[in-house]
């Protein structure tokens, strides 16, 4: 399918938060309340539209687990986005944002948008972080904000929109170096058909050299 | 690097002091030279070093490479250097190495950094090229090192596989293939193929990425083969092709999730994949082996996906005339002279055209249907039928397992197999293909025959009653197989052996005990008797336990080391799977338990039939349930409505009431307690205040002119005597202070004139009196003056006249003055007829106030009727004066409306 932009996720955060659950909700709408401990990284991909332009999202959930942090890192520096996620019932991943964020900012590029998720809030019997300490901590470190359950899929679409749609801004005023695919973004085939038109003369030229 | 410490702390006694010292050096040479130079020679000095003492080498110079790698990119020997240590290093390292996740951290770091230097160098390559050849020579090493490094880095660790993927290497090696020119390209392209393929094989998350990245629709270009390369087909052409396919297959696997290998084989059909593959398929000139992997590739692109297999049911050769490639590929299936390997691709293809394809099956089984048989052309029915009976047995084993495929999950086809007719030498009569099956079984040909054949049956007749009633219809069939099973015959025929028990054992289980002789029953006590119970069971083990029977099970392409391993199908095997248990059970149970079994089906049955029924009534409950509902839900809407009409009713009759009161209070007050106004109609009260409020503005209004009037008339009276003054020249009124002071200087100047003239007199006399004694000299003096003296009176003349025509000017503004005072006059002639139209008014709403009088009497006569309704539908009406207290509020607001109402009338 032909898309204006394609934009590189990461969804980063504890073991346990719902990462790989979140990605399942927005790509497959489903949920799967038993889910295997992921290895590594797994691959997910949508289209989502914004400002009547296709956008491709490819997300990379990454595994929570320390064991796998060395693996996860090497993905924050092509990604355009990232979802750090926290459990709404377990105080202590929301205390280990700290450490995500700094790993996150020390390996990723400096534009990368980064969306704050406090999961699973379907379970607001058994809250252990307020809604206002999320907050609190977005303000303070410049994150967007947003409670999710993957469960009921509240606010699951609008926490990867509201990310592109971020993203989308800092095109606009120019922010991201657009032709750089290291920043996790692609402009489209028919964004860039004069480009790809040019390149293709060129191929052409180099194949027919090879030739002769 | 801990990994590498790691890994060599247990062979740190074998390694050699000098070694290390040597490595420490160049690794300081190489992290601190300032001159490119030195630095090369260092890592060249590494790479010799690398092979020798990989541990070494990998824990000191590891990181000073990686740097090298980003900051001497432009160097292309440097980097060529750095990229074959790193090469050395950990290609050796992979036989050692155990996935444990500090080694993929390790490798993560090496991998990841290369793989951006090959992105580099690939990118370097490209502006080469368009640079000077001598150049590009050297950039396509250090690419091709690249290529190698991360082939090397990629295999078997998914999280490197995933990484690179991450770091756009499917882009970047589509790019590069395009570049070198596909297939025709050299060894660059195998080496991009070959990392894709780690890149993707049994990495589901990378596959996924692969297909949503938009790359299948890109590989189609690799297979448009142009006709112009007539012969030329090189060895690297065919690997090249060979590795091209073998991706295509990566994506359609069937060991992948069945909804991934649907949306990929979807895309490969949207995109043209698999019309350029059906192309090649039945192109000419293709060398076998691409062939061959053409037809596998085109097999599993289709498996299972009706859209792709409609697609290539409609597939034709271009032969004269054109003929469907399923033909012309069934052909070489039953053709001895094609090679093995072809012949069993096309059985794999024709396996995968018919996974679950009830059409497909269909049509394949109604070509051999008598009333379809089309004489003229060559049909896919006629083709297995002659493979069927053919002398070659890998033909016969082929279109056996060929024709099983079209009936596997499809009692129908079943059904329709068993009405095919054979016709055998002339002047006999036709046989059934059942028949011929098992006559060719009972003839006693080579294994591979009847195993396919038994297969064949077996697939057949299970969960198909007809056909094992038809089966058991035939004396011989059952005493064959007996014979087969208990007779103890050597290691080649105890698949044999052991298929015939299958065989028996289904006849049992899908008996319908249609046939008195062969009921279950009785075929069970046969086996007791000829055979034994447990002797069955062994035989039917031999299945399972043969050495081919695993590895069939393994995947459903068909692949046999030698034409002689050629003896399971892989649905084949899950059929057995699923018939051995209960087969085994179904001999073992005596025929008590049988019976015991048959009456708790039947007791489960009459259960089942008992819940029916209880469900068809609770449906019917239920369907009364929600009518009932709808209908209680229609009654209290209709309730509700009545109740808001009632206390609408109910208010109204609150507010007749009160402005009954008010009415009563305000006839009191007046004591003109006549009888007939007792009941006035509030809205009426209201307008009659209002008219009379309208009245007293009237009257005040009326007043108010008359004052005016008669200021006007004292203005006029004053303005009167004032001209009556002004006409005497005396009185000094306001208006005329001016004129009258001019009267009174003028009247200053005739005196002082006068005062002049008794002064000339006076002066005349004097001069008289002279004249007198100065005798007449003075005459003529006096005659000037006197002249003088006449000339003055004559002006003073003039200026009387002047004011009398001022006081006629004045009488002039007197008269305008009275007339205005008429028209004021009119004026107040013109209010007054208003204010007695007003008046008329009035009568006129005192008229109206009598109708509505009339009317509210019938209003009250309607309410009290209602009343009387209300108390007979046995509504409780509430205290009148609980309801004046209740609605007093309420009233004041309906009064205010109302009055609104009556304003704007």
């Amino acid at each position: 399918m032909a898309y204006a932009y394609l934009f590189k996720y990461i969804i980063i955060g504890d073991t346990g938060v719902g990462k790989s659950c979140l990605l399942l909700q927005f790509t497959d709408k489903r949920f799967q309340p038993v889910h295997d401990l992921t290895i590594g990284v797994e691959f997910g991909a949508r289209m989502i539209t914004i400002d009547g332009k296709q956008i491709k999202l490819q997300i990379w959930d990454t595994a929570g687990q320390e064991s796998f942090r060395s693996i996860t890192r090497s993905y924050y520096r092509g990604a355009a986005g990232a979802l750090l996620v926290y459990d709404i019932t377990r105080r202590d991943t929301f205390n280990h944002l700290t450490t995500w964020l700094e790993d996150a900012r020390q390996h990723s590029n400096s534009n990368m948008v980064i969306m704050l998720i406090g999961n699973k809030s379907d379970l607001e019997s058994r809250r252990e972080v307020k809604k206002e300490e999320g907050e609190a901590f977005a303000r303070e470190h410049g994150l967007i904000f947003m409670e999710t359950s993957a469960k009921t899929a509240s606010n699951v679409e609008e926490a990867f929109i509201n990310t592109a749609k971020e993203i989308y801004e800092k095109i606009q005023e120019g922010v991201f170096d657009i032709n750089n695919e290291a920043n996790g973004i692609k402009i489209g085939p028919q964004h860039a058909a004069t480009n790809s038109t040019l390149a293709g003369g060129q191929g052409g030229q180099q194949a027919g050299g090879g030739c002769c | 690097m801990n990994f590498f410490r790691g890994v060599m702390g247990g062979q740190s006694g074998g390694t050699q002091p000098s070694g290390v010292e040597t490595i420490q050096k160049l690794c300081d040479r190489v992290a601190s030279s300032t001159l490119l130079e030195d630095r090369r020679d260092a890592v060249r000095a590494l790479k010799s070093l690398s092979k020798k003492y990989r541990m070494e080498v990998g824990t000191q110079a590891m990181e000073h490479l990686i740097r090298i790698l980003q900051s001497d990119r432009s160097d292309s020997e440097i980097l060529g250097y750095a990229l074959d240590t790193l090469y050395n290093i950990i290609c050796n390292e992979e036989e050692e190495e155990q996935d444990g996740i500090t080694d993929r951290a390790g490798h993560r770091q090496g991998g990841a950094q290369t793989g951006q230097g090959t992105d580099r160098a690939g990118h370097r390559q490209g502006g080469a090229q368009a640079g000077a050849g001598s150049q590009a020579g050297a950039g396509e090493v250090i690419r091709n090192d690249g290529l190698l490094l991360l082939q090397q880095l990629t295999k078997g660790n998914a999280a490197i596989q995933k990484i690179v993927a991450f770091e756009n290497a499917f882009e970047r090696l589509l790019d590069i293939i395009t570049e070198e020119g596909t297939s025709d390209g050299g060894i660059v392209v195998e080496d991009c193929l070959l990392l894709l393929l780690n890149l993707l094989k049994n990495n589901s998350s990378n596959q996924n990425f692969f297909k949503e990245g938009s790359f299948i629709q890109r590989m189609k270009q690799w297979f448009q083969l142009g006709e112009e390369s007539g012969g030329g087909w090189s060895a690297q052409k065919v690997t090249n092709l060979h590795l091209m396919l073998q991706l295509v297959r990566v994506m359609v696997s069937p060991v992948n999730s069945p909804g991934a290998t649907a949306s990929c084989q979807k895309s490969m059909f949207q995109c043209g994949l698999l019309q350029q593959l059906c192309t090649i398929l039945m192109a000419t000139g293709v060398p076998a082996d691409i062939l061959t992997e053409t037809i596998n590739t085109v097999s599993e692109v289709i498996r299972g996906s009706q859209v792709n297999q409609d697609y290539f049911a409609s597939v034709n050769a271009p032969s004269n005339p054109p003929r469907p490639a399923i033909v012309v590929l069934l052909m070489s299936m039953v053709n001895e002279r094609q090679p093995f390997v072809l012949r069993c691709a096309v059985l794999y293809c024709f396996q995968c055209f018919l996974y679950k394809n009830h059409k497909g099956q269909a049509e394949i089984v109604s070509t051999l249907l008598p009333s379809t048989i089309d004489a003229q052309s060559i049909s896919a029915g006629q083709l297995l039928c002659g493979g069927l009976f053919s002398t070659d047995s890998l033909s016969n084993w082929c279109a056996s397992v060929a024709l099983a495929h079209a009936l596997h999950d499809n009692s129908n086809q079943k059904e329709q197999l068993l009405r095919v007719q054979l016709a055998t030498s002339l002047g006999k009569p036709p046989i059934s293909l059942l028949q011929q099956c098992t006559n060719i079984l009972s003839q006693g040909s080579k294994v591979q025959t009847r195993v396919g054949l038994l297969m064949l049956l077996c697939t057949w007749i299970s969960n198909c009653p007809i056909a094992v009633t038809h089966f058991l219809h035939n004396q011989e069939n059952v005493p064959f197989l007996t014979a087969q099973i208990s007779e103890n015959l050597g290691e080649d025929e105890r698949l044999v052996q052991g298929l015939c028990a299958l065989l028996l054992g289904i006849c049992i289980y899908y008996n319908d005990n249609s046939l008195e002789n062969y009921t279950k029953e009785k075929l069970k006590q046969l086996i007791e008797k000829r055979i034994g119970k447990e002797n069955f069971v062994e035989k039917l083990g031999f299945i399972t336990k043969h050495e081919l029977y695993s590895r069939a099970a393994q995947k459903p392409q068909p692949s046999f080391s030698t034409p002689e391993h050629m003896l399971f199908d892989h649905e084949f095997t899950k059929l057995v799977k699923e018939l051995e248990g209960v087969i085994t059970k179904a001999v073992h149970k005596s025929s008590e338990e049988e019976k015991k079994e048959e009456e708790v089906k039947k007791t489960l049955e009459q259960h089942d039939s008992i819940v029916t029924q209880y469900k068809e009534l609770i449906r019917d409950q239920d369907a009364q349930l929600t009518e009932l509902k709808e209908q209680v839900q229609l009654l209290t809407r209709q309730k509700e409505q009545m109740d808001i009409t009632i206390t609408q009713q109910l208010s109204q009759i609150q507010q007749h009431k009160d402005q009954y009161n008010i009415l009563k209070l305000k006839l009191g007050k007046d004591g003109a307690g006549s009888q007939g106004d007792v009941q006035v109609n509030g809205v009426q009260v209201e307008e009659l205040t209002a008219l009379r409020v309208e009245l007293e503005e009237l009257r005040t209004q009326h007043t108010l002119l008359q004052t005016q009037l008669t200021e006007k008339d004292t203005l006029i009276t004053s303005l009167k005597s004032e001209v009556a003054q002004t006409s005497e020249g005396s009185a000094p009124a306001s208006d005329n202070t001016k004129l009258l002071k001019e009267v009174e200087a003028l009247r200053v100047q005739v005196q002082s004139q006068q005062a002049e003239i008794s002064q000339l007199q006076s002066e005349r006399h004097a001069l008289q009196r002279r004249i007198q004694t100065t005798s007449g000299s003075g005459s003529e003096a006096e005659i000037v003056k006197l002249s003088e003296l006449e000339q003055r009176l004559s002006t003073q003349t003039a200026e009387t006249h002047r004011l009398q025509e001022e006081v006629r000017s004045h009488s002039e503004s007197r008269a305008q003055l009275e007339k205005e005072l008429a028209e004021a006059n009119s004026t107040v002639a013109i209010l007054q007829t208003e204010k007695s139209k007003l008046q008329q008014e009035v009568s006129e709403s005192k008229k109206e106030q009598d109708d509505l009088l009339v009317l509210l009497a019938d209003q009250d006569q309607k309410i009290f009727s209602l009343k009387q309704r209300l108390k007979n539908l046995g509504e409780t009406i509430e205290d009148e004066d609980d309801l004046d207290a209740r609605d007093q509020s309420d009233e004041d607001d309906d009064e205010e409306d109302e009055e609104d109402d009556g304003e704007t009338e």
